[in-house]
């Protein structure tokens, strides 16, 4: 083998040297380099271990969310309206000096119903008051309201959620339970509760979490059911791994992602259902204001004065629809097969 | 059992076990049919069938996944089947530890090595302090040929091979006595499956284990299993060392197995077109059968008129071998 490269090798090498020189002046192959074997080929060390090296990247799950998100500039964008959106509803209010309860500008003909303007930027309602306090002041109320029953039903939830996917026990008489509350229409639990508890803050988010709860939990035990027998889930088992260790460590992180959808279409459906009840006269009441109220007293100058409808809608839908899309982008980052 | 393995320790006993499984309302199927052998401390003990025949449900009642209906598992001479205490409980996952048959599916893929590896010392605190814990985590790494880096890598970034070495490394940190392996390297490509069985042996000379080895293949335990016992439909059909269940296979469902692996014997050649195997439970005018010693050591599922053809077989067998010693 060595020789018949040796051979190759030099006819090769006189080929090139020799090109265009008189034959009988070249010189043999075997005078004229004595290679050495060893120089030729030198062992390769074999190193087992050097095969088992990952040479990608270190992988770090929420780098990888990260990165993934901001990897698209819709998903920036978006964010950055969300953001806005929000940290304006919270802040805003508090320079505004508008109180509900109060109507300074009652008797001033002139400040009545005026149409968007630099000057009135949301114009005026029907007492006078800037369209633009309202729409902010109830704005922030509603989303306080939509992001504390959507806390409070996720955490509730999915506590519940998992236990009860894990326990065949409890299964049956949570499906139970479950049957009986999503047959009661809801409307009426509202009803109930609002003359009981009166109107505010605490008795509203309390009426649209008392029920609503069960559906998160019903959701992550199926999502917990469908992983539950996973063989990795039995492995755990196998060392000894307790149940709430299992539930926290193999099952709700494969979660994050359906949880995040979750939650991305359960802000903007409190919000409509603040919007809804404040309609129905079941929300917030009248010393606050909120989306909902906002529009129920527009609604009647939908036709005269368009402005005093259409702006606050339009708030309500740009807040659910941002929100409802930077929730699903982030659920799609949140999944390891998006990840590069 | 048998009459030269008396003096042997008996680690694990199954006896007379039935495994079902509730199928609908109020059905049974019973996927493990009076299954009864007994593994000796140290050697490594082969289960094969084909797919479906019950060895995965055979397996994991030994750890207690699976109940058994009816029988029982011995586990040291204690029961460790039905009900038993806590502590015996925590004391079988200490001591029999599984290595899984996929190991794409049994890593957990949104956890790190270092805790797939540290699960079991986590969870009996098998360590002193965090260092001590780390120190173990490398050393089984090292053990099982992987790099102490890989410790904050995630599952999916590693090799088929190299996953089933985590799923090792992660049975073997509990230092158990008995290692139940399910088709560890069914799933792996071809070419790394003796790298695995290599690691497994090495490990057991070095740790002192006795396995529990899961196969739907003969030709792959002829090589590390000191006894191999055939299962067809939830009925375990013969019994015998290695070597000689692949010199004497007398159970008509072993020869079928060995058509899988190429065997340079004219006589097993010639019987594997002779024999066709058919369901013999199926026949309701057999007399029962149960498992006879036709050999020192070699059992098999039989009953009397059975019995006459096996030995007649075995004879032929046996003849051949001293011819061709
Ligand atoms: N949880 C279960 N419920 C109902 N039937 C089951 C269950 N697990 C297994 N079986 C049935 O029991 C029988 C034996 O299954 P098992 O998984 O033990 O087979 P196996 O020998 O391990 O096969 P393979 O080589 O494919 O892994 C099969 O017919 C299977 O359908
Ligand atoms: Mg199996």
């Amino acid at each position: 083998m060595i020789n018949f490269l040796k051979k190759h090798m030099f006819d090769k090498y006189r080929l090139d040297k020799d090109f265009g020189k008189n034959p009988e002046e070249t010189v043999s192959p075997e005078e004229e380099v004595a290679v050495n074997e060893d120089e030729l080929f030198c062992q390769a060390e074999f190193d087992e271990k050097k095969s088992e090296i990952i040479a990608a990247p270190r992988y770090s799950y929420w780098k990888s969310v990260w990165k993934t998100f901001v990897g698209s500039k819709m998903n920036i964008a978006v964010s950055i309206l969300v953001i806005f959106i929000v940290a304006f509803s919270f802040i805003y209010p508090s320079f505004s000096n508008y109180d509900p309860m109060d109507a300074p500008y009652i008797n001033d003909a002139s400040r009545k119903y005026l149409a968007p303007s630099a000057e009135h930027i949301f114009g005026t309602d029907d007492i006078g008051n800037e369209v633009f306090d309202v729409v902010w002041e109830g704005a922030r109320n509603s989303l306080i309201v939509s992001l504390a029953a959507t806390a409070i039903d996720m955490i509730v939830g999915i506590i519940v959620g998992a236990i009860w996917g894990f326990s065949k026990k409890m299964d049956k008489w949570m499906i139970e339970i479950y049957n009986v509350i999503s047959n009661v229409p809801f409307l009426l639990i509202a009803m109930i509760l609002s003359y009981i508890l009166g109107n505010g803050f605490g008795p509203l988010i309390f009426t649209m979490t008392v029920t609503d709860w069960i559906f998160v939990a019903y959701f992550i035990r199926t999502q917990v059911m469908i992983i539950r027998d996973r063989e990795y889930n039995l492995a755990s088992k196998c060392l000894g791994t307790s149940t709430w260790t299992m539930v926290t460590k193999n099952i709700l992180p494969y979660l994050i992602s359906v949880i995040m959808t979750y939650i991305s279409r359960q802000v903007p459906a409190l919000i409509s259902y603040e919007v809804f009840l404040s309609y129905m006269g079941l929300g917030l009441g009248m010393q606050y204001a909120s989306l909902g109220r906002t529009i129920s007293n527009y609604t009647s100058y939908m036709r005269g004065y368009p402005h005093l409808f259409w702006i606050p809608v339009s708030i309500l839908a740009i807040i659910s629809i941002s929100l409802y899309i930077v929730g699903q982008k982030l659920a799609d980052a949140a999944d390891p097969r998006t990840h590069r | 059992m048998s009459t030269n393995n008396n003096e042997r320790e008996v680690i694990l006993s199954i006896r007379h076990v039935d495994i079902s499984f509730d199928i609908g309302k109020k059905k049974k199927f019973k996927a493990v049919k009076d299954a009864s052998f007994d593994i000796y401390r140290g050697e490594t003990f082969a289960l094969v069938g084909e797919s479906g025949s019950g060895k995965t449900t055979l397996g994991r009642a030994a750890i207690r996944i699976n109940p058994c209906s009816a029988g029982e598992i011995l586990f040291n001479g204690e029961r460790i089947s039905g009900k038993i205490s806590r502590k015996q409980d925590r004391n079988v996952i200490r001591n029999i530890q599984m290595i899984f048959q996929d190991p794409a599916a049994s890593l957990n893929e949104r956890a790190t090595i270092e805790y797939c590896i540290s699960e079991g010392l986590y969870n009996f605190h098998l360590y002193k302090d965090e260092e001590d814990r780390i120190a173990k985590v490398d050393k089984a790494l090292e053990d099982v040929g992987l790099l102490p880096e890989h410790k904050s890598r995630y599952p999916h970034e590693f090799s088929g091979g190299q996953r089933q070495r985590v799923g090792i490394a992660r049975a073997m940190i509990m230092e158990p006595q008995l290692i139940i392996a399910d088709e560890p390297i069914s799933a792996l490509d071809v070419s790394i499956r003796a790298q695995i069985l290599n690691l497994m042996n090495k490990l057991k000379k070095e740790k002192n284990l006795t396995y529990l080895f899961i196969a739907h293949d003969l030709s792959v335990v002829r090589f590390i299993a000191d006894r191999i016992a055939v299962i067809h439909l939830g009925k375990i059909v013969e019994i015998a060392e290695s070597e000689d269940l692949f010199r004497y296979p007398v159970h008509p469902y072993t020869i079928s197995l060995l058509s899988a692996v190429p065997m340079p014997d004219p006589i097993i050649e010639k019987q594997r077109d002779s024999i066709v195997y058919t369901k013999e439970e199926d026949d309701p005018e057999a007399s029962p059968r149960e498992m006879r010693e036709i050999r020192p050591g070699h059992f098999v599922y039989a009953n009397d008129e059975d019995m006459v053809a096996f030995e007649e077989r075995l004879k032929k067998l046996e003849l051949y071998n001293a011819e061709n010693q």
